[in-house]
């Protein structure tokens, strides 16, 4: 009787395997799978202000296609800034079905190029769609090269910046010396007027828990003094100890309850500075949408260069092409067409507080009445990006080992080169490790 | 598959001939049922296992660089690595954290739900329903209750004249907030278990018991909580293990923060294998991190195994 | 261990002779209900958010009666955008494939552990066992990798199939035939008939209750589960409900109102299943327990 077993699971199992296949038809009808050349699909990072502006930038260039029949839609998919969104990013290229282009920022470049996660763009077709070099500042063109090929086309440079509450300013006398301030102690003299005029905080900085906040302004006093960083893999960290140590002795002095509140988070900062509780207001030209939105009487500038030099830390919103593993000729032509075509329209996205990348929008006179927008438009001739690392960049690991080691410095109970050092301790062992990318 | 079903019969000691029959009948229709089983469990986990372990002693990356074996230097590098145990003290804090409540306050819900109150599908269901939940809508809800400034916990202290708490952003209570959500979305999974298990004491006990003059809390500690112990042990047992291997809903609400107060080992692992590329690196706390899976599910199996012994 | 609740799970329990309305039982009642409405305050807050207007909803007071008045704006806006009837269908169509693979493959592994003895079987059935205890967590990484070699991943296939079987339901349902009289089968296959036929038409009609069991809780366990979809899918098109309500998010900010009535349309789905067939859900649950997270 057992022998009788075997012709029926035979049978059994063809008739398994024709169900199981029949299911695959229908489970092989995937949603995406026939996406057509007219489809583009485009991912960013933006919400709130910046994602309303984005999304207005996306359908006016659908819309103008529909009219012109030049004939692609462009769909935006939206992910949580950050790891989750780069994450994301790296696994769908490494998948291969990468979306058809996405936005990165330019400090992320280093972390993705190198891994073959990205394709460059070509200059020739860029040319096509009117998008030539000349249209942007050099340090942001040249920070989307990796290898000598083009990886990344600048939509913004955006800056981490000065806000003053204007009538505070008048009050306490300080409107010029906000201008012609030019040392650490110059700084700390405004602030303190500012202070006795609020009779709250003189400045209003939000860090805690939040490491990329920290290394902005700590970025910007540091490169102030001239002093670099370079994180060559395989090698030490390269940092001017004696400059890092004063840019931290110099944000303690700031963060000491009178001048500014020694523990203050994000939301506290913009809350007590909208709320007139304080004179003046570090903070990154994204926070212009809110400030604006209300009666606020404030002005924006660049960080006045208190140690000699003018720098200041930026990131820059960019366009590039994740790897796909099937590419069509058409709609890459479509995509570099949408790249222009957002571009060309970028005076809105100056509307969110980005310095727009591409030129002819800087000159037009459109932009140039924008205010304070086109007070700090002079900031890309000499930005300054986070040093290149495959593990660098907005919302990564380089910020947040940042703050593990520098956050006790800012709440005063850490010593500046004790925290810096354990700071370029940690960089030492990712350099010191093989390059994952 | 053909292999797997051909070669037993090869190995087959020599049998009468008509026993060999069944015995091969028997194997191949076995192999037969258990086939669909055993292709998917050896592809989607054996093999899988058998190519992490390889994994971790390689430096295979996301993107395929440095796919060479390196040894043991990706282990020798997590026990150096201070983020791994802070994730992994993390991980414990929340299982212990999580483990008493989760057992302890269930088998009191299933207690009181037990003693044939009117309303008893009421109350199953509410305590029940969240189970049922997403972990993605779990975490709205409570995202959404925890909201520093216009959430429903903080407005209620309000009322009350209680300064309003950081919820998710403070260090110091963000792991709390944690195993709040965690206590209200699982509990009702355990609950269950006690309170089928409360239906089976035989009620001739209970009755010995009165006529002996015990009074109900008596009876709760000399009958119920004893007759309990099997169900306990499960569900210590399926809770530590979940416990252990939190993820969803910490990496929703908090992300691992603030400052990594609450970043889970499932996250690290998640982060270095996808945030960070290192496949590789991954792997390897994988394979600690199964070490210590192992160790526990060990203990435990010793220790219940002396209980029932005794 | 296994199926002890089924015969006994609608018992009353109040004891005969005790009076139902003493003092102690009355205290009971209000702990317990108190209790209860604890735990239903999340929801019951979340509904009352999302019939709000987003302007109500984003107002730091806590009252029951906006301005604005209550409406179903909130809801009518996030299923006009589209993505959470694609992500429910995805997530209905994986769970389905991933609850009727498991069933029917644990099933006929079930019945072959139980009642066969067939060479290699004692080497599977230790694996099996083994197997339990290894979190699928820790194979993402390595399923992630096959995934890409088997060109599954953003696939339907790639969220189905490493989830599309279960060592421990094996056990459950081998333990459940374990406990079926052999004599049933005998006299049936004495008559000629061969193992698949015996499985089906007898075995399989036995085991009605626990197969709807096992199903439930694997249901569940697919509908919500977050981890492998996330890591799996990154076509915003292709991701589950709990995948694509976490990863994809608005253009336009925190829109409290519509948060909430994304989150009770994904709730909606099991609750309702729940509240119709409460007692099977609850039987099945305490079941398959053990095969539990």
């Amino acid at each position: 009787m057992a022998s009788m077993d075997r012709p029926f699971s035979r049978r059994r199992l063809l008739a398994g395997a024709a169900a199981l296949a029949g299911g695959g038809t229908l489970l092989g009808c995937a949603p995406s799978a026939s996406r057509s050349a007219d489809e583009l699909s485009y991912w960013h990072l933006m919400s709130g202000g910046d994602g309303i502006v984005m999304a207005g930038l996306v359908d006016a260039v659908n819309a103008s296609n529909a009219g012109s029949g030049a004939g692609f839609k462009a769909t935006q998919t939206v992910l949580a800034w950050g790891p989750p969104y780069y994450t994301k990013l790296a696994m769908a290229s490494a998948g291969g079905r990468a979306p058809d282009v996405a936005v990165m920022h330019a400090s992320r470049i280093a972390g993705y190029a190198p891994g073959g996660l990205l394709e460059p763009w070509d200059l020739d077709l860029l040319a096509e769609v009117g998008i030539h070099e000349r249209d942007f500042p050099p340090l942001v063109w040249q920070k989307g090269q990796y290898d000598g090929k083009l990886y990344s086309i600048a939509l913004d440079t955006h800056p981490f910046v000065l806000y003053y509450n204007t009538s505070h300013a008048d009050k306490a006398g300080v409107t010029d010396a906000l201008h012609s301030m030019n040392s650490p102690e110059g700084f700390t003299e405004v602030a303190t007027k500012l202070q006795k005029v609020t009779g709250k905080h003189g400045l209003s900085y939000g860090y805690l828990g939040d490491g990329s906040q920290m290394w902005r302004l700590f970025y910007t006093l540091y490169r102030q003094q001239g002093a670099e960083m370079k994180l060559v893999p395989g090698q030490q960290a390269q940092v001017d100890e004696a400059a890092a140590v004063k840019a931290l002795t110099f944000v303690r002095s700031l963060l000491n309850d009178t001048i500014a509140t020694r523990s203050g988070d994000g939301g506290t900062a913009t809350s007590e500075f909208l709320h007139g509780e304080s004179g003046m207001f570090f903070g990154g030209v994204w926070e212009l949408p809110v400030l604006k939105a209300s009666k606020l009487p404030f002005d924006a500038m660049p960080i006045p260069a208190l140690f000699g030099t003018q720098a200041a830390y930026a990131d820059s919103h960019t366009f590039v092409l994740p790897r796909q593993s099937e590419v069509s000729a058409e709609r890459r032509r479509h995509t570099y067409q949408l790249v222009a075509e957002i571009l060309k329209r970028s005076v809105s996205w100056a509307g969110a507080g980005h310095i727009p990348a591409y030129q002819p929008v800087i000159k037009s006179s459109e932009y140039q009445a924008l205010k304070p927008q086109s007070n700090y438009a002079g900031i890309p001739a000499y930005v300054n990006y986070d040093p290149d690392a495959w593990f660098g960049g907005a919302g990564s690991d380089f910020h947040r080992y940042f703050a593990e080691n520098v956050q006790n410095v800012y709440l005063g109970s850490g010593d500046p080169a004790a925290g810096f050092d354990g700071f370029v301790k940690r960089l030492n062992v990712l350099l010191d490790r093989p390059q994952p990318v | 598959m053909s292999t797997a079903i051909d070669s037993p019969a090869a190995t087959t000691p020599v049998v009468a001939e008509g026993k060999l029959k069944a015995r091969r009948g028997e194997t191949l229709t076995g192999w037969a049922f258990a086939a669909p089983f055993a292709v998917l469990f050896v592809l989607f986990l054996v093999v899988p296992a058998v190519y992490g372990l390889y994994l971790s002693f390689t430096g295979e990356t996301l993107t395929g660089a440095n796919s060479g074996v390196i040894g043991f230097a990706n282990y020798a590098e997590a026990f150096q690595d201070p983020d791994l145990w802070r994730s992994l003290g993390n991980t414990i804090w929340f299982t212990v954290l999580s483990t008493v409540p989760l057992v302890v306050l269930s088998l009191a819900f299933a207690l009181l739900v037990n003693l044939g109150l009117p309303g008893r599908w009421l109350w199953r269901l509410s305590f029940f329903m969240p189970y049922l939940l997403a972990s993605t809508v779990v975490v709205l809800f409570w995202a959404w209750m925890y909201n520093p400034k216009i959430g429903l916990i903080n407005g209620v202290l309000a009322e009350f004249g209680i300064a309003p708490v950081a919820w998710l952003q403070d260090p110091n209570v963000a792991m709390f907030s944690v195993v709040i959500t965690t206590l209200w979305w699982t509990i009702g999974f355990n609950f269950l278990l006690y309170l089928a298990a409360l239906q089976n004491i035989p009620e001739q006990q209970f009755e010995a018991a009165a006529i002996d003059g015990a009074g109900k809390w008596r009876q709760l500690f000399a009958i119920v909580i004893p007759q309990l112990a099997p169900t306990t042990a499960l569900i210590v047992t399926l809770q530590l293990l979940a416990s252990l291997k939190v993820f969803d809903q910490i990496y929703m609400l908090t992300n691992g923060g603030p400052a990594g107060s609450t970043r889970s080992i499932v996250q690290y692992i998640y982060e270095s294998g996808f945030t960070g590329y290192r496949f590789g690196y991954s792997s390897a706390i994988s394979y600690l991190f199964f070490a210590i899976i192992v160790l526990v599910s060990l203990a435990q199996y010793r220790l219940l195994n002396r209980r029932s012994g005794r | 261990m296994s199926t002890y609740t089924l015969s006994r799970a609608t018992k009353q329990t109040h004891k005969p002779g005790e009076n139902p309305w003493s003092v102690s039982r009355m205290v009971a009642l209000l702990i317990l209900a108190f209790l209860a409405a604890t735990w239903l305050v999340p929801f019951a807050w979340a509904v009352l958010t999302s019939l709000k207007s987003e302007a109500d909803a984003g107002a730091s007071n806590l009252s029951l009666s906006p301005p604005d008045g209550f409406s179903f704006d909130a809801y009518r806006k996030v299923l006009s955008a589209g993505d959470i009837p694609a992500w429910a269908w995805n997530s209905l169509i994986t769970s389905a494939a991933i609850t009727f693979i498991t069933v029917a493959t644990s099933a006929l592994a079930g019945y072959a552990f139980s009642r066969m003895d067939f060479r290699g079987r004692r080497w599977l059935y230790a694996a099996i066992i083994a197997a339990i205890i290894i979190p699928p967590q820790l194979l993402i990484v390595p399923l992630f990798r096959q995934m890409l070699a088997f060109d599954l991943v953003d696939t339907y296939w790639g969220i189905i199939l490493p989830q599309a079987f279960a060592p421990a339901m094996v056990l459950i349902l081998k333990r459940f035939f374990d406990q079926i009289p052999v004599e049933l089968e005998d006299a049936a296959r004495v008559d000629g008939a061969n193992r698949l036929r015996v499985f089906w038409s007898i075995v399989l009609p036995l085991s009605r209750p626990i197969l709807a069991a096992v199903a439930i809780f694997v249901f569940i366990g697919a509908w919500n589960n977050f981890l492998w979809p996330f890591i799996v899918t990154t076509d915003a098109q292709l991701m589950t409900l709990p995948v694509g309500l976490q990863t994809v998010k608005s253009a336009y900010g925190l829109q409290y109102a519509q948060n909430m009535a994304s989150a009770i349309l994904a709730a909606l789905p099991l609750v309702a299943v729940f509240l119709f067939f409460q007692r099977q859900i609850i039987k099945g649950i305490a079941t398959t327990g053990f095969g539990g997270q």
